[in-house]
C-alpha cells in the first residue's frame, strides 16, 4: 500500500471539505435559512445595542466636557476638598495658559453657597460664577436656556439697573421664577460680612446636572465680586481641548505650565496646590460607565448570540442525525475522521459567515435608517435623564464604531463554531459499520 | 500468495444476556482477479464477513491479510488509508453524497487520496464511460434512477483503483434488467481491470454470473466452489 499513497495534508482536501460543506448547507435551505436569520437577527441587536451604547458613551462624554465640566480643570486642593473660599488661583493664570498651552481655551469661575429668596420662598443655593465670554469659549452651559436671555454679562433695564442671574429649571418651577422675575441672594462674604443683593432673573436653564437644576444661580464674576467681595483670584479654570484626544498629553503640559506659574510666583500655602484633573478623574462614575460599557457589550453580546447559537446546536444536531448513514459511508470509502469533524465545521463556519454579512448588513442599514438622530425618548423624558450626577439628552444618539462590528462578528462566528462542536463530535465516534 | 486470506475469523455480539455468534471460525483466500460470491439467507454473516474484510468492523477472533498486510492490526489511522487505496465499497442502498454530481461522487474519493485535478478528472471521466453514465455524469443524484445510481458507485469504488471491490447486495434494490446490466458491467470491469470482486447476494442472477460461489450458513462456510461461467457479457 505504502508506494501507492499519495501523501497530502487536510489543508490539501479542504477545498473538497469546504465544497461539499457548502453543498450541504443548502440542503436543507428552510432549515438554514431559520437558523442563519435567528443568528443574524442576533448580530443586528447585538449592533444596535452598542451602536446605541456609544451614542450613550459619546452622549455622556459630550455632557461631561462641553456643558459644564470641560476636558481640564484646575483648582486648589483646598477648594477641591472643603469648597475652601479662599482657595483661589490668580486671575492671569488664564491668559497665561491660553499663551503658554497650544490649542487650549480657558475660562475661570468662582462658586458660593447662599441663600435665595423670591417674593413667595426662601430657598439655599449654589452659586456659580463665568466669565460669558471666555466660558463660551469652553462649555455651552449658557446655550441651555429654556426661557429667557443669558444677558449675564448685561445689567438689567430697570431704573436702578441690577446684575442678571440664570437660575436652574427645578429651582425656577419651586420658587416661582420666570424671566424679569427679582430675586435677593443673601450670603456670607468673603470678608465675613452678610453679602446680599437683588438681582433679576434673565433666564432659566435647563437641567444640566441635579444638583445644579435644584440649586444653580449663574451670574458673572463681576457681579460675583459684588456680591461676595472677594476682589480677586478663582476657583476653577476650565479647560477646553481643541483636540480632546490629546488629553493626557495636554494635561502633562498644563501641569508644566502650572508649576513654572508656581514656580515664578508660590500660591499660599493654606489653599494647597494647584491641581490639574481631567473629566475622567474628575467624573469617575462617568469614566466607570465607559469601562463598564465595554464589559456589558460582551456580556449582552455573549447572551444574545448565546442564545442564537442555541439554534445552531439544534440545527446542526439535526443535521447530523440525518446524516448519520452518510458518514458512515464517507468513513468506509476512507475519509479520515478529522476531515469529517472539519468537513461539518466548516459548514457550522459557513452559516455564520452568512449569518454575519446577512447581520452586519441589517445592523448598519438598521443604524443608518434610524440615523444620527438616534432614538428620541423626549416624549417619555421630555428633560431628558440624570446619571452619575449628569443631565442627558432625550435623544441618544446611534455611534457604530467598526472595531464593535468586527468585536461581534468574532464572537458570533467563535459561538457558532463552539456550538457545532458538539454535535461534531459524535461524528468521531461513528463506527460505519453500525450506522450503514 | 493469495489477495484476501481470511483466518480463524469470528465475530460475536452481545444481545442482552446471549451472546450471538454472528461468523465462526472462517478460513477462506481469495485470489487477484476473482469474480466470487457469498451466498446465503438472511442472517448468515454475509454482510458482517464483508464488514470484518473491509475493516468496518473488528472480528472477536482472527486475522485478515490483503496484500500481506495484517488488516486486523492496523490502528484506526492507517485502516482508514487501507480503505481509501486498496479497497473499493458498493453498498446495497447506493449512498452517493447527494449534494455532489455523479462525476463528483466519483472524484471524491480520488480528491481524498490526494490525485491531482487533471488525473482524478480523466479516470472519473473514463469510468464513467465505461458504466455507460458519460452523457448524464453532471446529474445529481437526485435526477437518476437507482441503476443508474449504483453503475455511478461502482464508477466511483473502480476509479479509486482498488485491489479489492467488496459488493453488498449491489442489486438487491433493482430491477432485473438494471440488476443485470450493472453486473454485466461488474463482470466486464472485472476482467479487463484485474479487479477483484466479493459481493454478497441471495440474487440467483447474481451467483448465475459468480465465478466462484461460497455459501454462508449460521455464520460458518459450508460450502466453496468455482464454477465455469459463461454468459453474454464474457462472449462480447
Amino acid at each position: 500500500m505504502t508506494e501507492r499513497l499519495v501523501h497530502g495534508t487536510m489543508l490539501a482536501r479542504l477545498p473538497l471539505l469546504a465544497f461539499v460543506a457548502w453543498r450541504n448547507l443548502w440542503r436543507n435551505p428552510v432549515r438554514s435559512g431559520l437558523t442563519i436569520s435567528a443568528l443574524a437577527g442576533g448580530l443586528v441587536m447585538v449592533i444596535l445595542y452598542s451602536a446605541l451604547l456609544e451614542g450613550m458613551v459619546d452622549q455622556m462624554i459630550a455632557s461631561a466636557t462641553e456643558r459644564t465640566t470641560g476636558h481640564i480643570q484646575v483648582q486648589r486642593r483646598a477648594f477641591i476638598d472643603d469648597r475652601d473660599l479662599y482657595a483661589t488661583l490668580p486671575d492671569d493664570w488664564a491668559a497665561t495658559l491660553e499663551a503658554q498651552v497650544d490649542r487650549i481655551h480657558v475660562a475661570p469661575r468662582l462658586y458660593a453657597a447662599g441663600l435665595a429668596s423670591s417674593k413667595q420662598t426662601s430657598y439655599g443655593v449654589m452659586i456659580e460664577a463665568v466669565d460669558p465670554a471666555r466660558e463660551r469659549q469652553v462649555t455651552s452651559v449658557l446655550d441651555h436656556l429654556r426661557a429667557g436671555t443669558a444677558a449675564i454679562d448685561r445689567p438689567s433695564g430697570d431704573a436702578r439697573p441690577r446684575h442678571q442671574v440664570l437660575v436652574g429649571a427645578q429651582l425656577a418651577k419651586n420658587m416661582q421664577l420666570a424671566p424679569g422675575s427679582e430675586l435677593v441672594l443673601v450670603t456670607q462674604a468673603a470678608d465675613g460680612s452678610i453679602g446680599n443683593d437683588l438681582y433679576r432673573v434673565a433666564g432659566i436653564l435647563k437641567p444640566l446636572s441635579p444638583d445644579f437644576d435644584r440649586m444653580g444661580v449663574l451670574m458673572s464674576i463681576t457681579a460675583y465680586r459684588d456680591l461676595m467681595y472677594l476682589d480677586e483670584g478663582v476657583h476653577e479654570l476650565a479647560v477646553r481641548l481643541d483636540q480632546p484626544d490629546e488629553l493626557t498629553v495636554t494635561q502633562d503640559r498644563i501641569r508644566q505650565a502650572v508649576d513654572g506659574l508656581v514656580a515664578d510666583r508660590p500660591l499660599d500655602e493654606l489653599g494647597g496646590p494647584a491641581v490639574v484633573r481631567n473629566w475622567r478623574e474628575i467624573n469617575p462614575a462617568i469614566a466607570d460607565m465607559l469601562a463598564l460599557s465595554e464589559t456589558m457589550l460582551l456580556i449582552i453580546g455573549l447572551i444574545v448570540i448565546g442564545l442564537a447559537a442555541m439554534g445552531v446546536l439544534n440545527t446542526m444536531l439535526m443535521a447530523i442525525h440525518e446524516r448519520t448513514h452518510e458518514f458512515g459511508i464517507l468513513l468506509a470509502i476512507g475519509m479520515k475522521r478529522r476531515w469529517l469533524l472539519a468537513m461539518v465545521l466548516c459548514e457550522s463556519f459557513f452559516l455564520s459567515l452568512v449569518a454575519v454579512a446577512v447581520g452586519v448588513t441589517g445592523g448598519i442599514g438598521m443604524v443608518a435608517w434610524l440615523g444620527e438622530d438616534g432614538i428620541d425618548f423626549s416624549a417619555a423624558l421630555p428633560d431628558g435623564y440624570d446619571w452619575a450626577g449628569m443631565v442627558f439628552d432625550p435623544v441618544i444618539p446611534l455611534h457604530l464604531v467598526a472595531g464593535h462590528v468586527a468585536d461581534a462578528s468574532l464572537l458570533l462566528i467563535a459561538i457558532t463554531l463552539l456550538a457545532a462542536l458538539i454535535p461534531s463530535w459524535r461524528i468521531t465516534r461513528l463506527k460505519p459499520a453500525e450506522v450503514m | 500468495m493469495s489477495l484476501l486470506k481470511l483466518e480463524g475469523i469470528a465475530k460475536r455480539y452481545r444481545q442482552g444476556e446471549t451472546t450471538v455468534h454472528a461468523l465462526a471460525d472462517i478460513d477462506l483466500a481469495v485470489e487477484a482477479g476473482e469474480f466470487a460470491a457469498l451466498v446465503g439467507p438472511s442472517g448468515s454473516g454475509k454482510t458482517t464477513l464483508l464488514n470484518v474484510i473491509g475493516g468496518l468492523d473488528a472480528p472477536s477472533e482472527g486475522r485478515v491479510w490483503l496484500r500481506g498486510t495484517e488488516m486486523t492490526a492496523l490502528p484506526e489511522a492507517r485502516l482508514s488509508d487501507f480503505r481509501l487505496f486498496e479497497l473499493g465499497f458498493v453498498f446495497q442502498a447506493y449512498n452517493l453524497v447527494p449534494v455532489l454530481s455523479a462525476l463528483e461522487n466519483v472524484e471524491l474519493v480520488m480528491v481524498l487520496q490526494g490525485r491531482p485535478a487533471g488525473e482524478r478528472r480523466e479516470r472519473a471521466q473514463h469510468y464513467l464511460e465505461l458504466v455507460g453514465l458519460k452523457e448524464i455524469m453532471h446529474r445529481r443524484p437526485s435526477a437518476l434512477s437507482g441503476g443508474q445510481q449504483q453503475r455511478v458507485a461502482v464508477a466511483r469504488a473502480l476509479a479509486a483503483g482498488p485491489r479489492l471491490v467488496l459488493a453488498d447486495e449491489p442489486t438487491a434494490n433493482l430491477d432485473s434488467e438494471n440488476a443485470t446490466a450493472l453486473l454485466d458491467i461488474m463482470h466486464r470491469l472485472s476482467h479487463e481491470e484485474g479487479t477483484t470482486f466479493l459481493f454478497s447476494t441471495h440474487d440467483v442472477r447474481v451467483m448465475e454470473r459468480a465465478e466462484r460461489i461460497i455459501k454462508l450458513r449460521d455464520g460458518r462456510i459450508v460450502s466453496d466452489e468455482r464454477i465455469e461461467t459463461e454468459h453474454p457479457a464474457d462472449l462480447a
